[in-house]
């Protein structure tokens, strides 16, 4: 398949769950094309199947049907293994809930994926920084999650997500959690991404403020795209 | 940060927790070492020449009934027998003391170092036993306990014969492996008590290990359908008959070892599903980075190992150092003489922490490999 530009292409793409007798349809039929170094968000009520596209193209989760292709890898064919390094360097996870390691610094927390790398530790230091560096928390590399606030430690883990240099970051819903003024700030960090280091943002949230941040936004409901 | 960095940071996030269950393997592993060493010790032949040539003669019927002392010259005549003594309990209360910590025996002073040739006495000690009538010769604990020293006169009064004694010391001896009896004359009792023609039992030596079998089977014969049958035993076996009262001591001794090590397993188990449920978003999370399952598994292997390797080392390790280092025949009252922590019960302690280790982290890894990314980010903190 050719990619035109478009860093993830989803054709004709299902996602179905079996509970017990009950199938529940989560995505019906999807088809869509991200540009690289679009900003999307990802809007729709609870339960319209954001976050399972969002984990398909991600690669943490297994399209019923259809095809989904990632910079031209069709990421269901890979086998977990192979998916496991394909994630580490191709994307980059925010989540709602921080996700921070609670006993890890920011500096180790930011490091973790690095971990996976070749790399040695003076480049694992440069990269690290910074990633920091771009969030503006270069000044808090030695503290732990809990001496953080909740857009700093959200930030952390934006610099975990990008720390690898992946093409491809994803975020469910990253400011949930936070109050108006740390959310700004998280946006303004996911919007740099895209804008200036060059990155494809996919963000799931169903706050209209936040979603004017991205540079493109589409609609779900009950798993099918809507306008 | 490093790999092992980051197992250690997440061994002991909670700090407590983590104290707790080391702890409790430690004092497993230190519980199973004991009595690992202690049936070991008390299963052990008897490793110095003369016990392992020593018999011991008693009443069939227990040990408090007493021998008529005319067999002596029957078990003389056995062939392969060195030497033989009467040795009888004279049960004697000093200065009113209620609790006795030393014995007191009648005995063959001539027999003293063919019998019990590991004693070790000063020439004239044994020279004055055999001589002076009222000699008597006592333990170097005893001695250093009640500080008792050649020359000194002791006067004890007998709970089991109708006599108060006085002895004179003039012998202190040592290197047996409870230097605490006193020994005096039999003649000496026969004649103070007016009990004669009675003795508490027999040792006797044999002139090598190869009779050993065929002394005590003749000895056994010998008084067979008399009015005082005898068992006759090695002085392992004597030992042991005291501690077989409590019942079959091995059995016990590995149905606890049995239990510790199963008790153990259920803690450092539940200890590591614990320490693992409680992290399982944490786990999708680094799935999600990219860590595969093998890398989940080694950490969680690793702490778990690591839990169980820092409990040997402070159980199985104490245990060796106390049981080294420290005095357990004076603990336990001389029950143990020795009581070695050899490298193969080292070994099996560390080796069972191991396994321990292994096992406990198998569920856990099964748990985390289920899991799927999507599922573990859905767990709630
Ligand atoms: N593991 C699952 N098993 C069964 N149903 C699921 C599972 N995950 C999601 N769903 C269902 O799929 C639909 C879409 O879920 P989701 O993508 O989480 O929605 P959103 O993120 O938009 O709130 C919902 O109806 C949800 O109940
Ligand atoms: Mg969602």
């Amino acid at each position: 398949m050719k990619s035109n530009g478009n860093i993830v292409t989803i054709r004709n793409l299902s996602k179905i769950y079996q509970q017990g007798e009950i199938n529940v349809t989560a995505l019906d039929n999807i088809s869509l094309d991200i540009a690289a170094g679009e900003f999307l968000t990802l809007m729709g009520p609870s339960g319209s199947g954001k976050s399972t596209l969002l984990h398909i193209i991600a690669g943490i989760d297994r399209p019923t049907s259809g095809e989904c292709h990632v910079q031209g890898i069709d990421v269901a064919q890979l086998n977990e293994s192979q998916l496991a390094d394909w994630r580490n360097q191709n994307v980059g996870f925010v989540f709602q809930t921080f996700n921070l390691i609670p006993v890890l610094t920011a500096y180790e927390n930011v490091e973790l994926p690095l971990l996976l790398t070749r790399l040695n530790r003076s480049e694992r230091r440069k990269q690290v920084e910074t990633a920091l560096d771009l969030v503006g928390l270069a000044d808090r590399m030695k503290h732990l999650p809990k001496q953080l606030s909740g857009g700093q430690e959200q930030r952390v883990a934006i610099a975990r997500a990008l720390v690898t240099d992946p093409a491809l970051v994803v975020a469910d819903e990253p400011t949930g959690n936070l109050d108006s003024h740390s959310a700004q700030e998280v946006l303004k960090v996911l919007q740099l991404l895209a804008r200036d280091a060059g990155k494809t943002v996919i963000m799931v949230t169903h706050d209209p403020k936040a979603a004017a941040f991205g540079s493109r936004s589409i609609h779900l409901e009950k798993g099918e795209l809507s306008n | 940060m490093t790999i092992p960095t980051f197992i250690l940071k997440n061994a002991l996030r909670n700090k407590r927790r983590a104290t707790l269950s080391i702890l409790s393997v430690a004092v497993s592993l230190f519980l199973l070492v004991t009595l690992l060493v202690a049936l070991r010790e008390i299963t052990l032949p008897a490793e110095d020449v003369g016990a392992a040539l020593r018999v011991a003669v008693r009443n069939k019927i227990s040990i408090a009934n007493l021998l008529p002392a005319r067999q002596l010259a029957a078990i003389e005549r056995i062939p392969g027998i060195a030497a033989v003594t009467p040795f009888t309990w004279y049960g004697g209360k000093y200065k009113n003391e209620e609790g006795m910590t030393f014995a007191q025996f009648a005995m063959d002073p001539k027999k003293l170092r063919p019998v019990f040739g590991e004693t070790k006495m000063s020439e004239a000690g044994y020279e004055a036993f055999e001589k002076e009538k009222d000699a008597a010769v006592i333990g170097r604990i005893s001695a250093e306990k009640y500080k008792l020293k050649v020359g000194d006169k002791i006067t004890l009064e007998s709970t089991v014969y109708p006599c108060t004694m006085e002895f004179k010391i003039v012998g202190i001896y040592s290197g047996t492996p409870d230097d605490r009896n006193m020994l005096f004359r039999h003649d000496y009792l026969d004649e103070s008590s007016g009990v004669e023609g009675m003795v508490g039992m027999w040792w006797l030596r044999v002139s090598s290990a190869e009779e050993m079998p065929g002394v005590i089977d003749a000895i056994n014969k010998k008084f067979a359908n008399t009015s005082a049958e005898v068992r006759a035993e090695t002085e392992r076996a004597f030992q042991l008959g005291f501690i077989s009262m409590w019942g079959n001591i091995k059995l016990l001794v590995t149905l606890v070892c049995s239990a510790v090590v199963f008790t153990l397993l259920l803690v450092t188990a539940s200890t590591m599903s614990m320490a693992i449920r409680e992290r399982f978003r944490e786990l999708a999370i680094l799935k999600a980075i990219g860590f595969r399952r093998r890398e989940l598994f080694a950490f969680i292997l690793a702490e778990s190992f690591g839990l169980a390797m820092a409990g040997a080392l402070i159980g199985v390790g104490g245990a060796y150092v106390l049981f080294t280092y420290g005095d357990v025949a004076k603990l336990t009252n001389g029950l143990f003489p020795s009581f070695e922590v050899t490298s193969k019960i080292v070994g099996i302690g560390t080796l069972v922490a191991a396994m321990l280790g292994i096992i406990a982290s198998i569920m856990p890894s099964l748990a985390v490999a289920k899991m799927s990314v999507t599922d573990g980010l859905k767990t709630l903190d």
